[in-house]
């Protein structure tokens, strides 16, 4: 590292900007990661609030929240496995919401749950659903800025029913949209009885055993070979909590986007150093030259360059992570769904490091080519 | 007898492109000696310090450093040979850019692996008023004159103490009395440090400092009467 950092000093200007474009690389894979993962959260944290471990869909080629219909037969069978340690069915359908004077509330997801349930979210403000009125709920924070407060009444298009608001939790959603938790008896008057029920005739008993998920924790003790035996039993697909949320509308594509962007901003800045380092390499031919011949090994000589490479990328990347978590912060508190964990910031900027080492192997195999004959003879 | 070079001969390129580089040559420098090898360009002379410097491997003959055959080598070998047992004195302006002129020197000591002490930093400067530059140590090579940067390659090649000197055209962008002047200085440090020296240049107006003279033309060697 002797020549390696008196190079930095020497031909600082070439280095400075070459950190600079490092750095912006880093802030913006940072930048958009953060942007990315918050959207993908904001997408599911509906899912990753939930206590479980599995969720059984009615079978099918792949879960899906919006298609499933569980009858009681299934959650029941699925109660007598051994190691399934809590079970509840439940209830998802996607309704059109209003305030009683017609102004729209947009989507919402009506979650049908057991009141008191592991299910049952812990409230901000208000209060839960056990000894709630009748037609009570909790609703997602993203319908307060919406226009909903506490105690207002809203109702849902085509089922018609009135719905109170008794309780409210940070914004919790599923693909993107609002949820609404109330009692699953509720949940299926709504979902399955007719329009406008307002609880005065008695409604055929056969609505009460249907639902659309069951959500369970189950012993990690049960094997996989078990789940899917049960599965063939029952005609359910259970799926684990990541397969849960990629059953979520959008959940896939949007990871895929990030790990697209994330992968493109990787080999986009392996490129960018490995061009500028081959540049400068083939510049230091003759002085590369020259050492060899003052009896350098290649091995010395590589470990300067990659060592040059390791400095220059680490000082890019740490300003450049630092400064979007600055503007990530910023962005938290302006509202903007960003979310970084400072493991993930880490590892991409571990990544970025890495692909700039990759990068710059081509300029570490020309290093090795060199003849240190042509130190001797005229130059320049 | 520090270095000897025995019947050595180099044919470079291949098939009706062959060359004789070197047609069988036979010299022996002594330690303290300086040797100056004279000819025009192309006569071989960057080839013999090839073949000296283990740069090239000589096609047949030997090359012996110290008493240590260095033909047949490994690459990886000659570069520690190079390291150990050889100081280069090469054309103008082959220094390190990024380093001071003290630096050139210490950058030797790294290349052995050690970080340098204030032993090495001693001898380093100390090299360097010996060529009347230990004002200039801590100038890069862009802020040195063509005569100054001469000296510090002079001074370099002497740091790790090697057994034989080679140099390399000294003189050919200088005028001619700073060129003298770098070519005596060049014979004293060679005498007191008892270095064998082999020196190859065009320029005939630097022979009188050598303890002896060859000529080289098409790669023959014969010394000079």
């Amino acid at each position: 590292m002797f020549i390696a950092i008196r190079d930095l000093r020497f031909a600082w200007g070439r280095f400075l900007l070459m950190a600079v474009v490092v750095g912006l690389v880093a802030f913006l894979t940072t930048l958009l990661s953060g942007l990315a993962s918050g959207l993908v959260k904001n997408n599911i944290s509906g899912l990753e609030e939930l206590d479980f471990t599995h969720l059984s869909f009615e079978y099918g080629n792949k879960p899906s929240y919006r298609n499933s219909l569980i009858e009681r037969d299934m959650w029941e069978g699925w109660r007598e496995l051994e190691g399934v340690q809590a079970l509840e069915p439940m209830g998802h359908s996607m309704f059109n919401a209003r305030l009683m004077d017609n102004t729209s509330l947009d989507d919402v997801v009506l979650w049908g749950i057991e009141p008191g349930s592991f299910l049952e979210p812990q409230v901000q403000e208000g209060s839960g659903l056990v000894g709630a009125v009748e037609n009570g709920v909790i609703i997602s924070e993203l319908l307060v800025e919406r226009g909903l407060k506490l105690g207002d009444t809203f109702k849902l298009d085509r089922a018609l029913t009135k719905l109170k608001v008794v309780g409210i939790v940070e914004e919790l959603n599923i693909g993107h949209v609002p949820i609404v938790y109330m009692p699953i008896r509720k949940w299926q008057e709504a979902t399955y009885g007719p329009p406008g029920y307002d609880g005065r005739e008695k409604l055929p008993d056969i609505l009460f055993d249907y639902a659309t998920l069951i959500a369970m924790k189950i012993d990690p003790a049960v094997s996989a070979e078990t789940l899917a035996e049960m599965d063939i039993d029952m005609g359910t697909l259970t799926v684990d909590r990541p397969g849960a949320y990629l059953a979520s509308t959008g959940y896939r594509e949007e990871i895929m986007t990030v790990q697209m962007i994330q992968g493109f901003l990787i080999i986009i800045s392996a490129v960018v150093i490995g061009a500028f380092f081959t540049v400068w390499t083939i510049q230091r031919t003759q002085e590369i030259g020259l050492v060899k011949a003052l009896g350098a090994s290649n091995a010395y000589l590589m470990r300067d360059a990659l060592g040059q490479v390791v400095m220059l990328m680490v000082a890019g990347v740490i300003v450049g992570v630092a400064i979007a978590l600055q503007l990530g912060q910023v962005f938290v508190e302006g509202g903007f769904p960003f979310a970084m964990e400072i493991e993930a910031a880490l590892a991409a900027a571990l990544f970025l490091v890495l692909a700039g080492l990759a990068g710059s192997a081509l300029s570490v195999r020309l290093i090795t080519r060199v003849d240190p004959i042509i130190a001797l003879g005229a130059q320049k | 007898m520090s270095l000897q070079i025995e019947n050595v001969s180099l044919v470079l390129g291949d098939g009706e492109q062959q060359v004789k580089a070197l047609d069988n040559v036979s010299a022996l420098v002594e330690p303290g000696e300086l040797i100056a090898v004279a000819g025009p360009s192309g006569a071989g002379k960057s080839s013999l310090l090839a073949v000296c410097g283990g740069l090239r491997q000589p096609t047949s003959g030997r090359v012996s450093i110290d008493g240590t055959e260095i033909s047949g080598m490994k690459p990886a070998e000659l570069t520690r040979v190079r390291r150990e047992k050889i100081g280069f004195v090469f054309q103008l302006s082959n220094l390190v850019p990024a380093l001071s002129a003290l630096d050139q020197l210490l950058l030797l000591v790294h290349l052995q692996g050690r970080r340098p002490d204030n032993a090495d930093r001693e001898h380093a400067r100390a090299l360097l008023d010996e060529v009347d530059m230990s004002h200039r140590a801590d100038r890069r090579p862009n802020q040195l004159s063509g005569g100054e940067r001469q000296r510090v390659g002079i001074a370099r090649a002497l740091m790790t103490n090697p057994k034989i000197m080679l140099v390399d055209e000294p003189t050919s962008m200088l005028d001619h009395n700073r060129g003298h002047a770098i070519v005596e200085l060049l014979a004293a440090r060679c005498r007191d440090h008892k270095v064998a020296t082999l020196m190859v240049t065009h320029d005939r107006g630097m022979l009188d400092v050598a303890s002896r003279v060859f000529n080289i033309l098409d790669g023959k060697l014969s010394e000079a009467a």
